[in-house]
Formats: structure tokens, C-alpha cells, sequence
């Protein structure tokens, strides 16, 4: 599981990218990334986190999200991301 | 033998005429002319002869304790050669019974009015001293002892011999007051050449130290100096400096402090040890060679000789440490630190230059120039400063009348093409005469007085792209290899920032142009309709952005109004939006409803080379009524985009639109078509997510916000009403924008034309 804090954009994502494209993400079963302390996502942020989601999926893996912010929320459903990705209601509820 | 303590004798009505009181005023004089001891001593005894004695003999003890004689008076010249000599083979016993050595051990006077044969031999050193003092008539006698600061120093005795009144009790007084006195002199005298000796040791060490040190005493007189001290202060040997009378030294420097304000000397710690302050502060200074401008940093510090009895300061020991490398590197480095950060503030690089160049007026020059070698390769003049603002008019015209060529073999342009910094110092007339072009130049370079330049390069990585010039006129200092060394830092700093920001605003204007050809040139006119676009791209532009519109006809009645939003920035993200935009266009062409023309834009964003380039598409499909324009259909498609919003003409706004997946990236996507109508008076808004989002995690504009706006403009132009919204936005970063946005806004006019 990845925590996610602050502001998801241009600047931060690479870091982000570079998280999830290590080893042991890679052969995980399901990543959850928490969202709750995420204040905002862009493009760029969104990006990152659906071309990870593929990536897993090629391996029989998938990405899971928790809630985050309005604005988060708002952009997952405006973007249609919520049918696609599983959206847990709290982190402890991961399946392992 | 009467004894008493000298009683100090008052200058009372009584004794004004006394010649005692004559004798001490005389005395008083001989011993406050001189230091030289024996002189003194010798003075005050002839003083005493013949008035008040036939013979005075002043006898001192040494620090080993004998007793030696410093000075013999005789009214006869034989007997104090007699005396003398007779001393030296018989020293007096400082343990015997001779009245001078008994007054010494004591520390009282002796009263001896009648000495006998038999007195004399029995405090005689041998037979032939009995013989001396009984053949010369030795008769009466006084013995005072030389009492200074609770020692007994010495003894002065005088003599009357065979036919002399003998001594009472006042002649006892009167000499031990004299006695008194002289013990004083004494005193300082020895004092002295303690001092003086203990100097000499001193010296010995001192002369060899490299610090600079000086003692002074409280009239300001130098009475010791090193060789550094010599050196520092400009003169060629100490000697100059100890006998160079008080106030003549300081003033051939102009001493300031810290801030550079002139310094009072009377706060050098010297002064302010003999003004009663116990330990004061070192103090650093700045001391300028008023003949050469040569400039140095000094430490000074004062420690005090005072006098161990009473405390009085006698001699104030100054230490100056010279500080000056490690202050020009400090002050070099803040320099440096200032103008990197004026250089960095602000991408207009000639308001930047010319607040370098005040930085560096009067600190290191007397006037600064910089100029810029532009794209065709004349020079230009970017920023100058001068401390004398009148000056300034002087340094335009030159620079107007004699603007420096490219290929002159000297100045500004011969640094430029070699990229090495110059200096030249102690220019002459000669020197001016050979560099001006004409008799005009050259009256105007005199006008400017420059002694010492400095020009070096604007270097940037890779060329030298100008050149800064320092002048020094002579007003405070000149100019030296440290300065130039400073000069040539700056000069790479500064080359090095020009540099960036020229490119960056030559990539700046590259992404403007590209940026203009990726978004549709103008706008179809639609029957009946108004219709606006606005774009405004984020902040830091040197990159073209994601954001896109587009509005064509779909068929002969209907019109496609598309905004999008590509993930990211750049060349890629540029490519996109044109692939975006032909796909769409392409695929109405074909028929394609709405949904379906979103569904080929995802197919050909799935066959691009992997990198998920997102995209997010709002397609309003705007059927006009053919009769008379009062409505219009419309139906709107969404791939992961916000919906367009209808405001109606008292401005309540409301979003139109199904939600659908993003493109590009997940599979499968869902799009469903939504349907409404537009009526005159109304307004279609179609928006990218840089509006809403505007403010980001601090505060976000929020949907909200912009229904807010829009019910804030109902009698506002189309164009008005997306200026509200801009500003609004702007406003809400605080000016900084960091996403792009976009705004494609459809009004369905009224029948009559609408009052702006």
C-alpha cells in the first residue's frame, strides 16, 4: 500500500512513477494507494496512476483506490475512472 | 640629634619672602625640567650651596642596597672631587653608623647641629674619610631621607662646615622638604627608565612582530613603534613615528568604520583608555592612504601601562592586526550573494544589469557600465550608474557620440572578442590621448577622470555576450587584481543569467507560435449565434499546452463545438491535440454520431506508441432551428470531461451532460449522449478542468464557483462574460497560473441586436 499526500500533479508525479514501477509493486497481487490525505490530482497524476493500473492488470495484478478529496472524487467520476478502478472505502480493508 | 618627620612647609604670609620658600620654588623647577636623574640631582644640590650648605651630597641606594652618590655640591670645587673620589674607594656601609645610612635604614631625619672629632671618626668608612671630613671642618649637619611612595630611596645631607651657622630645627624641615621633592623626581625619573629599560627588553621582541604596534601616551605622543607599525602607518622607520609630534600621524588616512562613516579618533581604544574606559572594544576600521588610495582593514585594540600604585594610565599599547584579505573576501562574497540574487529576480535583464550596476557604485567603483552585445553584433548599452547622478548625462553622450565598434582594437570590444578580462591602472593623459578618437572624445573622456578600469566579460557557457566596465575616479579607492577578480565573477554570473533568460524567452516565443497553430485560426460564423473562444495558457510558458477547442461544421445544418484536454505539456502532448482535432473532424466527415466519433478518437489514441496519452473530449453537437434561430438542439457527448453548462439569461447555470470514461487509456469506454435545447438568450459554456481546479489543494474555484460566476454576468457580452471568468480565475491563483484553460462559449442572440 502507497499513502499519497498534498498535491498529485506535474511536479510530484514522476516520484510517484518511479514508486510504482519498482520491482516488488510490479509483482504484487493489488496496490492500494491512499488517497485520504491527497488534496488533488491532475492529468498527469491520473495518468500515472491508469497506466500503472495496466500494467498490473498485463500481470494478473490490479491497482485499488480509497476515497480521496471532493475534487478527487469529482475527477474520477467526471473521467469515468471510478467504474474502472476497485475504489475501497478504508485501507484496512484490503484483501491480501 | 633631634629627629622629626618633614613637616610639608606651607606657603604661609609668614615665610613668603623666606628664601626657604625661594629655595623650593627654585628647586621645584629644576626637578620638573628634566628626567635625566643626575643632572637633577646634581642641579638641586648646587641649588642648596652656598646659601644653606658648604656641601650637599645626594646619596641613593642601589637595588642591591649599597649606597652610592649621585650628586656632590661643594662651595669649594676640591672637596666634591675629594668627596667623590674618596666614595668610590669607600663606599658608605649601609649597616654602619654614617648618619646616611642610618637615615636610610630609618626613614628619618637626622638633626646632627655640632659633630665632634670624635662623632665624625666614629661613623667614618676608615681613617682617611675620619681625616677628610675632620681637616674640611665638618661641623653641622642635615640628613633627610628621600622618601617617595613609602620607600626610602636615598639620603641628601647638607654640610656646614668650621664657620657656618649651625642647623636648627627649620633648616630640618626645609630639607627634608627638599629631600621630599627630590625623592619625587627621583621617582618618576626611575620610573622612566624602568620603563624605558623594561622597553628595550620589549622592543626587543616587539620590533620582530608582524602586527603593527604602537604606545602612546595620554598627549597622544608616540613613544614606541615597531618596524609593521612604521610600515602601516606610512612611515619609514619608528623613528619617524616617535618623534613625529601628536596629531601629525592620523591625518594622512582617512580612517572611517564599519559603515563607512568618517571615524572620531577619540574612538579609537587608545583614547578611550586614557577617557577612563576600562576595557574597550577592538575596533575594526577601514583606513585609506589618502596619497595612494590604497585601502586596508584594520583590528584595532588598546591595552593600558598604568601606574601600579595609583592606577593613573600612563601609556596606551595599541595593536593593529590587518585584516584586510579576509575582509575583502567577506565583503566580495555578500557582493556576489546580492547581485546573484538581483540578477535572479527577474527575467528583464536590463532593469536586473542596472540595479548590479548600483550595487557596485560606490562599493567597488565610481561608476559601472554594462553593455550587451545584440543579435547583429553592434554593442549595446544597458545599464550604467554613477554615485554623482550628474555624471550620468556625461557617460550617455559619450556612449551616444562614441558608441564603441565591435572590431576597436581596444576597451569593451577587444574584451568581448577575447573574453579576457582587462585592467588598467594610473591612466594618464597619454594613455586617454591614444585610446580617443578626437579632441571632443577625448575632452569628454577627461571629463569622466578615470584613473583605474576594469573591464571584463559577460560570460556565458559558451560565448562572451558583453562586458561590464568599472571605473575608479580617484574619489575613494582605487582599483586592484582583487577587485579584478571580483569583477570577473560577477561577470560570469551575470553572462550566465543573461544567457538563460535570452533563451528562455526565445523558447518562449517558439511555444507562442506553435502553440497559435495548433488552436484554430478563427471561428465559423454560425447563423445566429455568437460564439467566443478564450485560451490562457499557465505561467511558466515555454512549453505549448494540453488544452484544445474546435468548431466546424458537422453537416449542412449542424456544427461540432469539441474542447479537450491532453494530459501534460510539450511537443508530445502538442501532437496529441492536432491528432485530436483531425481524428474528430475526420471522423464527422464519415457520419459518426457524437459518441462514436469519441470512440475512433480512443482507437487511434490506443494505437499511438505506449506512453497513455490521456485525453479528455467534450463534443456538443448544436443543431440551429432553420426558421428563425430562437432554439437550437444540441446534444452533448462527454469522455471524461466536465459538462458544458446552460446559462440562461438571468444567469442560473446548470450542467448538461452524462459523464463518460476518459480516453486513451482504460478499456472499455462508456459514452452516452445527452439532449437539450438552447433558446435565445442563452448561453453555452464548454470549459476545461484548469477552471474549476483553479486554486488547486489551497482553495479551488470549484464548480460551484463557476456558477457562481456565471449567475454574476447575465448583462455581460459573450466576450465580457469569459473575461469575468479569466479574471475570476487569475485572481484565485494569485496571478500564477499552473494549468492552462480554456473557455468555447456559444450565445443564441435575440431577435433584436444585443446592447453590449
Amino acid at each position: 500500500m502507497l499513502s499519497l499526500h498534498g498535491e498529485l500533479d506535474m511536479a510530484s508525479a514522476p516520484l510517484l512513477q518511479s514508486k510504482l514501477e519498482s520491482a516488488e509493486i510490479e509483482a504484487a497481487a493489488i496496490v492500494v494507494l491512499d488517497l485520504q490525505e491527497l488534496q488533488f490530482i491532475d492529468s498527469t497524476g491520473l495518468r500515472i496512476i491508469l497506466a500503472a493500473h495496466e500494467r498490473l492488470q498485463e500481470h494478473g495484478g490490479e491497482l485499488a483506490i480509497t476515497r480521496g478529496s471532493q475534487q478527487i472524487q469529482r475527477l474520477l467520476a467526471i473521467t469515468g475512472t471510478e467504474d474502472h478502478l476497485r475504489v475501497i472505502t478504508t485501507p484496512d480493508a484490503t484483501l491480501v | 640629634m633631634s629627629r622629626s618627620q618633614g613637616k610639608p612647609i606651607g606657603v604661609d604670609a609668614q615665610l613668603v619672602s623666606d628664601p626657604a620658600v625661594g629655595l623650593l620654588v627654585k628647586a621645584g623647577a629644576v626637578l620638573s625640567s628634566s628626567l635625566d636623574l643626575t643632572t637633577t640631582m646634581g642641579q638641586v644640590a648646587e641649588l642648596t650651596v652656598p646659601r644653606l650648605a658648604d656641601l650637599c651630597v645626594i646619596d641613593l641606594r642601589d637595588d642591591d642596597g649599597s649606597i652610592r652618590d649621585v650628586a656632590v655640591a661643594a662651595a669649594r670645587d676640591g672637596i666634591a672631587h675629594g668627596l667623590e673620589e674618596l666614595r668610590s674607594r669607600h663606599p658608605l656601609d649601609p649597616g654602619g653608623e654614617h648618619p646616611v645610612a642610618r637615615v636610610i635604614r630609618s626613614g628619618e631625619p637626622e638633626l646632627l647641629p655640632e659633630m665632634t672629632s670624635m662623632l665624625l671618626s666614629s661613623f667614618a668608612q676608615g681613617s682617611e674619610h675620619a681625616r677628610f671630613m675632620i681637616d674640611n671642618g665638618y661641623r653641622s649637619a642635615v640628613v633627610a631621607p628621600l622618601l617617595a611612595r613609602g620607600r626610602t630611596l636615598g639620603a641628601l645631607s647638607v654640610l656646614r662646615f668650621d664657620d657656618g651657622q649651625p642647623y636648627g630645627e627649620e633648616d630640618l624641615d626645609l630639607v627634608c622638604e627638599l629631600a621630599r621633592r627630590a625623592a619625587l623626581a627621583i621617582d618618576n625619573a626611575r620610573l622612566f627608565s624602568d620603563l624605558h629599560g623594561a622597553e628595550q627588553r620589549l622592543e626587543a621582541i616587539l620590533v620582530n612582530l608582524a602586527e603593527a604596534i604602537t604606545v602612546v601616551d595620554e598627549h597622544g605622543q608616540t613613544v614606541f613603534a615597531n618596524q609593521a607599525a612604521a610600515d602601516l602607518l606610512g612611515a619609514d622607520t619608528p623613528e619617524e613615528l616617535t618623534s613625529a609630534r601628536p596629531g601629525t600621524i592620523m591625518p594622512r588616512f582617512l580612517v572611517s568604520d564599519e559603515q563607512g562613516e568618517e571615524l572620531d579618533l577619540e574612538r579609537m581604544p587608545g583614547r578611550r583608555l586614557f577617557a577612563g574606559e576600562q576595557q574597550p572594544e577592538p575596533l575594526l576600521v577601514r583606513n585609506v592612504v589618502r596619497a595612494t588610495g590604497e585601502e586596508r582593514w584594520l583590528i584595532v585594540r588598546a591595552s593600558a601601562i598604568a601606574d601600579h600604585e595609583t592606577g593613573r594610565i600612563l601609556y596606551a599599547v595599541n595593536v593593529f592586526e590587518n585584516i584586510t584579505e579576509v575582509k575583502r573576501a567577506q565583503l566580495a562574497e555578500s557582493f556576489m550573494a546580492e547581485a546573484s540574487r538581483v540578477l535572479a529576480s527577474s527575467m528583464d535583464y536590463a532593469e536586473t544589469l542596472q540595479r548590479v550596476a548600483r550595487l557596485a557604485v560606490p562599493q567597488i567603483a565610481d561608476w559601472c557600465a554594462v553593455d550587451v552585445l545584440s543579435e547583429s553584433g553592434e554593442i549595446e548599452r544597458v545599464a550604467v550608474h554613477h554615485s554623482d547622478p550628474s555624471m550620468l548625462t556625461l557617460a550617455q553622450r559619450l556612449d551616444q557620440s562614441y558608441r564603441p565598434a565591435l572590431d576597436e582594437p581596444l576597451g569593451v570590444p577587444e574584451v568581448i572578442r577575447s573574453g579576457e578580462a582587462r585592467i588598467y591602472t594610473d591612466i594618464d593623459a597619454a594613455a586617454l590621448a591614444t585610446y580617443a578618437r578626437d579632441s571632443e572624445h577625448l575632452a569628454l573622456l577627461e571629463a569622466i577622470g578615470a584613473i583605474d578600469v576594469i573591464i571584463v566579460p559577460l560570460a556565458a557557457p559558451a560565448r562572451t555576450i558583453g562586458a561590464i566596465t568599472l571605473v575608479c575616479t580617484g574619489s575613494t579607492r582605487r582599483l586592484s587584481h582583487a577587485d579584478l577578480a571580483l569583477a570577473e565573477r560577477l561577470g560570469r554570473r551575470a553572462g550566465t543569467t543573461i544567457e538563460s533568460a535570452r533563451l528562455y524567452t526565445e523558447r518562449t516565443r517558439i511555444a507562442h507560435t506553435l502553440q497559435r497553430a495548433l488552436l484554430p485560426e478563427s471561428l465559423p460564423e454560425i447563423p445566429g449565434a455568437e460564439i467566443q473562444a478564450l485560451y490562457s495558457a499557465a505561467g511558466e510558458l515555454n512549453e505549448v499546452g494540453g488544452d484544445f477547442y474546435d468548431v466546424f461544421p458537422y453537416d449542412a445544418d449542424r456544427w461540432m463545438l469539441v474542447i479537450g484536454d491532453v494530459c501534460g505539456k510539450g511537443p508530445r502532448a502538442a501532437s496529441v491535440t492536432a491528432l485530436a482535432r483531425h481524428t474528430l473532424r475526420t471522423a464527422a466527415t464519415g457520419g459518426q454520431s457524437p459518441a462514436e466519433m469519441l470512440g475512433t478518437l480512443h482507437q487511434a489514441l490506443r494505437r499511438q506508441p505506449p506512453g497513455a496519452d490521456l485525453c479528455t473530449v467534450c463534443l456538443v453537437m448544436l443543431a440551429p432551428a432553420a426558421d428563425d434561430h430562437a432554439h437550437a438542439r444540441f446534444t452533448v457527448a462527454l469522455a471524461g470531461h466536465p459538462p458544458p453548462l446552460l446559462i440562461s439569461a438571468s444567469g442560473a447555470a446548470t450542467p448538461i451532460g452524462h459523464p463518460g470514461t476518459l480516453l486513451g487509456v482504460l478499456d472499455p469506454i462508456e459514452i452516452k449522449e445527452s439532449a437539450a435545447e438552447l433558446h435565445r438568450g442563452e448561453t453555452l459554456l464548454l470549459y476545461t478542468d484548469g477552471v474549476p481546479e483553479a486554486g488547486r489543494s489551497i482553495e479551488q474555484l470549484g464548480e460551484h464557483g463557476l456558477l457562481e460566476l456565471c449567475r454574476q454576468a447575465p448583462s455581460l457580452t459573450l466576450t465580457g462574460l469569459l473575461e469575468h471568468i479569466e479574471q475570476a480565475v487569475l485572481q484565485h491563483v494569485e496571478g500564477r497560473l499552473r494549468d492552462d484553460i480554456a473557455l468555447l462559449a456559444l450565445h443564441l442572440s435575440p431577435a433584436k441586436p444585443h446592447q453590449a
